[in-house]
């Protein structure tokens, strides 16, 4: 292993323990607030640069590279989608999340929900799915971590592991979410220049993108084709919809991104916050697409395809900025798995623990509670990782699927639309969740030529819509929660939160 | 366009222009937001 890549990987280690420690320590307000929502102090370039890093996992550096590598240029759907992602989320329910959560007074995503949605039953679902998909998604992280350590230090798979293991929880342990947003906020330029630097490298390697796409004409056409290899997936308008929505409307439905929302240190937040997320994505999301694409002709012979940028970066930088690059990609994985972690202990300690088993709870037992949740989910995460690891790819489309249709309803119709009730948004959340989970699990994608996003949120959707009207006498949105609504949705100094 | 072919070139170019307009359109119609923004907090 390159030594000089080691001092850039302990450097970089370094200046996030920093960070961390100095926002943990301007964040001392001892509330909950503090810890949760960073105080809701969090201005527009910090709340674009963390929802964006946090929404971007390892997945941008495994999972787009190979599906790059692949199936060409078909893997930009994805992208396409992801482009808007932030600016989409902030611009629908950016200012009046804020405004209202701040109004009801909660803390979590799952809180909201159910302030908005009066019903335990909401919370009690909600919260058990969120604590299980987002332990997914976690794993991701680990694998990809694991994976790239061992590729930087060559310590055999289960070594490398128990170390990215060890520093993502030691790093989660630091503090709240200012801590998280702030290393997010550094993590997110790492992963900027990081990338271009490599899709620069890659370019330079090939005689620029004219020149290499024609290289991959005469080697396979059909990966310079909107439709996959071999055009697997010629006239699937479905999956490719379904490619689009994951990463942009979907956003709106993951609890450990909305929560970005509630953070932002005025409504208004939301309006640069949404400008900078899409020049930041501009820059970064379509790079590690095109890497992977490149890597057909870099390395042609490649075993792994999730290994495609490492790879590429090892053998086209020179040792330093391969360091730099190695840095980058932990900044993507960590600032994801930071977030994952502590928005998973935060919701089985406040939404399940405190809500259903003991409501007196002191502040340091729920501290408690949140810690050993994280130390659970990193000890099963680590087993299953090491025990029958899944690809990076297909976790994340899976755990993000399931969450988008799951809640994308639920958390625009909760300041959209007011006749949305109770019963309307546990049933979207019931049948997002199981359509989107069974559509993958039986493998309806192929056999259907739709993507499980879009069967989820069709279910959602319309679950939403059709219950809701259909109990509206039975079960009306209360007065209260309709004036706050509207007060959500009016543009001036917010009353007092009730 | 790089030698692709028009339906590639259009998926690579043709949504991030989108999403240019559309954050351009955004910025645009909410610009009557500021009349939230008094009493804020010291966020940046």
């Amino acid at each position: 292993m390159s030594s000089t890549v080691l001092i850039f990987l302990v450097l970089y280690f370094a200046v996030v323990l920093g960070i961390g420690f100095w926002a943990m320590r301007r964040g001392a307000g001892g509330d909950l607030e503090s810890f949760l929502l960073g105080g809701r102090r969090i201005g527009p370039l910090v709340t674009a640069l963390t929802l964006q890093s946090t929404s971007m996992s390892g997945f941008m550096f495994l999972g787009a590279g190979a599906l790059g590598y692949v199936e060409g240029y078909w893997g930009l759907w994805y992208a396409a989608g992801d482009i808007g992602g932030g600016v989409v989320n902030m611009s629908v329910i950016g200012r009046r999340m804020r405004k209202l959560s701040e109004l009801t007074g909660s803390l979590t995503p799952i809180e909201y929900l159910e302030k908005r949605y009066p019903s335990p039953a909401i919370r009690l679902i909600a919260g058990g799915l969120t604590v299980f998909m987002l332990g997914s998604y976690v794993l991701a992280q680990f694998i990809a971590g694991g994976k790239g350590m061992a590729l930087v230090t060559g310590l055999p798979y289960s070594v490398a592991l128990l170390l990215a293991v060890g520093i993502i929880l030691l790093y989660t342990y630091l503090g709240g979410y200012l801590a998280v947003a702030y290393t997010d906020f550094f993590q997110s330029l790492v992963m900027v220049i990081g990338v271009l630097w490599i899709l620069t490298a890659a370019l330079v390697e090939v005689g620029g993108l004219g020149a290499a796409n024609r290289a991959i004409a005469e080697l396979e056409p059909s990966l310079l084709s909107i439709w996959g290899r071999d055009l697997g997936y010629q006239g699937q308008w479905g999956v490719a919809l379904g490619a689009v929505l994951i990463f942009s409307v979907g956003y709106m439905g993951w609890p450990h991104v909305v929560t970005r929302h509630m953070a932002m240190s005025r409504p208004t937040t939301a309006r640069k916050a949404g400008a900078y997320a899409t020049f930041w994505n501009l820059l970064f999301v379509p790079a590690p697409y095109i890497v992977g694409i490149l890597a057909v002709l870099i390395l042609p012979e490649l075993a792994d395809p999730e290994m495609a940028i490492f790879a590429v970066a090892q053998k086209l930088l020179p040792a330093a900025v391969t360091g730099v690059v190695m840095a980058a990609i932990m900044a993507a994985i960590m600032s994801t798995a930071d977030s994952l972690l502590l928005q998973t202990g935060s919701i089985a300690a406040r939404d399940l623990y405190e809500r259903f088993f003991d409501p007196n709870a002191s502040q340091k037992r729920m501290v408690l509670v949140s810690r050993l949740m994280v130390l659970a989910i990193g000890v099963v995460g680590y087993l299953v990782a090491l025990i029958q690891p899944p690809t990076v790819f297909q976790v994340v489309i899976f755990v993000t699927s399931v969450l988008g249709s799951a809640f994308f309803p639920a958390y625009v119709c909760a300041v959209w639309w007011r006749r949305a009730n109770t019963p309307g948004a546990l049933a979207s959340i019931i049948a997002g969740a199981s359509v989107s989970f069974v559509w993958q699990l039986i493998g309806l994608e192929s056999a259907s030529g739709l993507h499980p996003m879009v069967a989820g949120l069709t279910a959602s959707i319309s679950s939403m819509i059709v219950v809701s009207l259909a109990t509206q006498k039975r079960s009306p949105v209360p007065q209260r929660i309709r004036d706050l609504m509207t007060e959500a949705a009016r543009l001036g100094p917010a009353a007092e939160p009730s | 366009m790089f030698d692709l072919p028009l339906s590639t070139t259009l998926l690579v170019f043709g949504f991030p222009a989108f999403w240019i307009l559309y954050t351009f359109g955004f910025l645009f119609l909410t610009r009557n937001w500021r009349r939230e923004e008094s009493n804020p907090k010291d966020g940046r």
